[in-house]
């Protein structure tokens, strides 16, 4: 039983840095339409340079803010430019950022070379403690990882439910022509989107790098949970994203540590399941 | 071509000009007479006559066992399962990231089976078994989407494929992946002779590749174009626009299969790197750099890639970054691809065609009369 419940935190430790790379994922997808396939590789190359951070300055923290920065910064040059240029043709969108992949792994691994990294957290963070529950020792560090994911989650769910920015993203998603002509500046809330999503995916790629570790082929690792989290949870749906998360990074937690042979297959699992019945996704509209 | 055009159309500007002698008037309406029968003939021969001259090239050039018989080899299997992605993507509008790992599961299905003391023919039939049995099944999850959502779950479909490879071990041999050292005999063919094994493979080649071109011409083939342009529209007209898509994606992966087995015949060793996310993207890479909806582009972009990796990989170290960015640049500034500009050749001579009728039949009746109805032609100097 404490096996099986260190597996459940360890699970939702997954979700949380999973949450925070697909609910760019989508919300880009969402509000632009924009598939981009780049973003697993947006979330390593955020966590090398958190790492890189880091290592100069020997403070976790800083190494995460800059991070989200960077990618932020990246994020908005990449819609100003090749995003901008592609012009709403969606299959050209996803071909170009999957060109994208191939030049943002070269370049990281020109940079930090192809043996895996792992960033370590600090002071008290990096410790293990023991959990009233069952008598369970576990890594403080994960447990901070799950606190920030659900801040974030609840930080979006706000900005997204209850101020006019969010309102805006929503209509967005909704019918974008509309809110063109209601008179709103849809570029600025698609670069703000767009800014948002690299940074959350820069930001996870620093915690990610904690547990998961910085390596080449992270980025398809990930992206492949954010695709999945989006055909179960409905590709658009930020609330979608919180549901999907949190079924993928269960399911792929258990089929690791119960069935080491077939793990990355079991994740398919809910994803056919969810195909066959609701090939829109849970919480997924039909005509997305 | 473009000197040949003014050349033959100046002539009668000039004749009118100057009034001179029928005779002259006559030997340049001769030589647009000449010049257009042969472009007529390129437009009906050029194909089939490209098509011996390759086929020729690649025999001649296939006797040898060296470096470019290898190389030839893999753009032959890739340019197959490269044809077979642009036969669903082009056509049903089907665009799968996902390939790479069918092209796994055909060359896994043979080695497996060999491991497991299958005759190697048994094996082949396994194989090629497994990969259709995986496509039927597949394709009813897959085909329920299209668009993005087709993109993103055979992307899934690819990696948990690889991930099969990858992990588990007892069926697969894992990283190490799993050699084949005896290849099918039948009578006087037998596989494990290099030059028949070469042979072997340009002709499945040159097979598949008639058999997709036959599919695309055929009624099946414009109708899945209209699911693409049109689905609703088709739907109305009463065709089963789901079974359409079905189709294609079943003879798409089965081909890909195909090409799985001559991959694993060629290399003699199959590992899950083959059918990786960047093996993927590689697939789709060929593609659209040979041009989406064309079967034959895409295998000229098999034979690019083939080359960047093999060759550029020895002289440029970042040849990775090289082949993103050219991806970027031929979605931004080329959509057609490579077809693209041997397409655009084909519309140019027809247009001139269609403006050599016009000038001849002027010739014949009027000799240097002033050509009014078609665009003055520009004389290259």
């Amino acid at each position: 039983m404490p096996q099986f419940l260190a597996q459940t935190l360890n699970g939702l430790t997954l979700a949380g840095i999973i949450f925070l790379v697909s609910s760019g994922f989508t919300l880009v997808f969402g509000v632009m339409r924009v598939t981009n396939l780049s973003h697993g590789a947006v979330y390593l190359l955020g966590g090398y340079i958190g790492y890189s951070v880091i290592g100069v300055t020997h403070n976790f923290f800083y190494g995460l803010a800059a991070a989200a920065v960077a990618m932020a910064t990246f994020g908005l040059l990449l819609e100003r430019t090749l995003i901008t240029w592609l012009g709403r043709s969606e299959m050209s969108e996803l071909l170009a950022t999957l060109g994208l992949i191939y030049v943002i792994d070269d370049v990281t691994l020109a940079i930090w070379g192809g043996s895996p990294l792992t960033i370590n957290l600090p002071g008290v963070l990096g410790k293990s403690s023991t959990l009233p529950l069952d008598g369970v020792v576990y890594p403080n560090g994960r447990i901070f990882i799950l606190g920030v994911s659900i801040v974030v989650a609840l930080g979006l769910y706000y900005l997204l439910r209850r101020t006019r920015v969010g309102a805006i993203i929503r209509a967005g998603v909704d019918d974008r022509e509309m809110v063109n002509a209601l008179g709103i500046n849809v570029r600025l809330v698609f670069s703000l989107v767009f800014m948002l999503g690299a940074l959350l995916a820069g930001f996870a790629g620093v915690l990610g790098g904690t547990v998961l570790g910085l390596y080449t082929g992270a980025d398809s690792d990930i992206l492949l949970f954010a695709l999945a989290v989006v055909i179960v949870g409905g590709l658009g749906s930020y609330e979608g994203a919180i549901l999907g998360s949190i079924v993928i990074g269960l399911v792929d937690t258990y089929g690791t540590a119960y069935f080491p042979a077939v793990a990355y297959s079991i994740l398919f699992l809910p994803v056919i399941a969810v195909l066959l019945v609701k090939p829109q996704g849970l919480l997924g509209r039909p005509n997305t | 071509m473009t000197g040949e055009d003014g050349e033959g159309a100046a002539a009668p500007v000039a004749a009118a000009d100057a009034a001179v002698p029928v005779a002259a008037a006559a030997s340049a309406s001769r030589r647009a007479q000449l010049m257009l029968t042969a472009l007529r003939r390129s437009r009906r021969f050029g194909g089939p006559l490209a098509a011996v001259v390759v086929g020729a090239v690649l025999i001649a050039a296939l006797q040898g066992s060296g470096f470019t018989s290898t190389l030839i080899l893999d753009m032959l299997v890739y340019a197959i399962a490269a044809m077979s992605l642009d036969f669903l993507g082009g056509y049903a509008g089907l665009i799968s990231l996902g390939m790479a790992g069918f092209l796994g599961v055909g060359a896994y299905g043979v080695a497996i089976a060999e491991v497991h003391a299958f005759s190697p023919w048994a094996a082949v039939g396994i194989g090629l078994g497994t990969v259709l049995a995986l496509g039927l099944v597949l394709g009813i999850v897959a085909v329920r989407v299209k668009g993005i959502s087709f993109v993103i779950i055979t992307l899934a479909i690819g990696q948990v494929l690889w991930g099969l490879a990858y992990q588990w071990v007892g069926l697969s041999e894992g990283d190490n992946g799993i050699p084949l050292s005896v290849l099918p005999s039948i009578g006087p063919v037998n596989l494990n002779d290099g030059l028949t094994l070469r042979m072997t493979v340009l002709a499945v080649f040159a097979v598949v590749a008639l058999l997709l071109v036959t599919f695309v011409r055929s009624p099946f083939g414009l109708s899945l174009r209209g699911v693409r342009s049109n689905e609703a529209r088709l739907a109305a007209l009463g065709y089963r626009t789901g079974l359409h898509r079905y189709l294609a994606w079943v003879i798409a992966v089965f081909f890909t299969g195909v090409a799985g087995v001559l991959y694993v015949f060629v290399n003699q060793l199959i590992s899950p790197t083959t059918m990786d996310f960047s093996a993927n993207g590689f697939f789709v890479l060929m593609v659209v750099l040979g041009g989406l909806g064309s079967i034959w582009g895409p295998a000229l972009g098999a034979v690019v890639i083939v080359l960047f990796q093999q060759e550029l990989s020895i002289y440029v170290s970042r040849w990775e970054s090289l082949m993103g960015l050219t991806l970027i640049a031929v979605v931004l500034f080329s959509p057609g691809g490579f077809w693209g500009l041997v397409r655009a050749v084909g519309r140019r001579r027809d247009a001139l065609i269609t403006r050599l009728e016009g000038g001849s039949q002027d010739g014949a009746q009027e000799a240097g009369r002033p050509r009014t109805a078609s665009p003055p032609p520009v004389v290259t100097p």
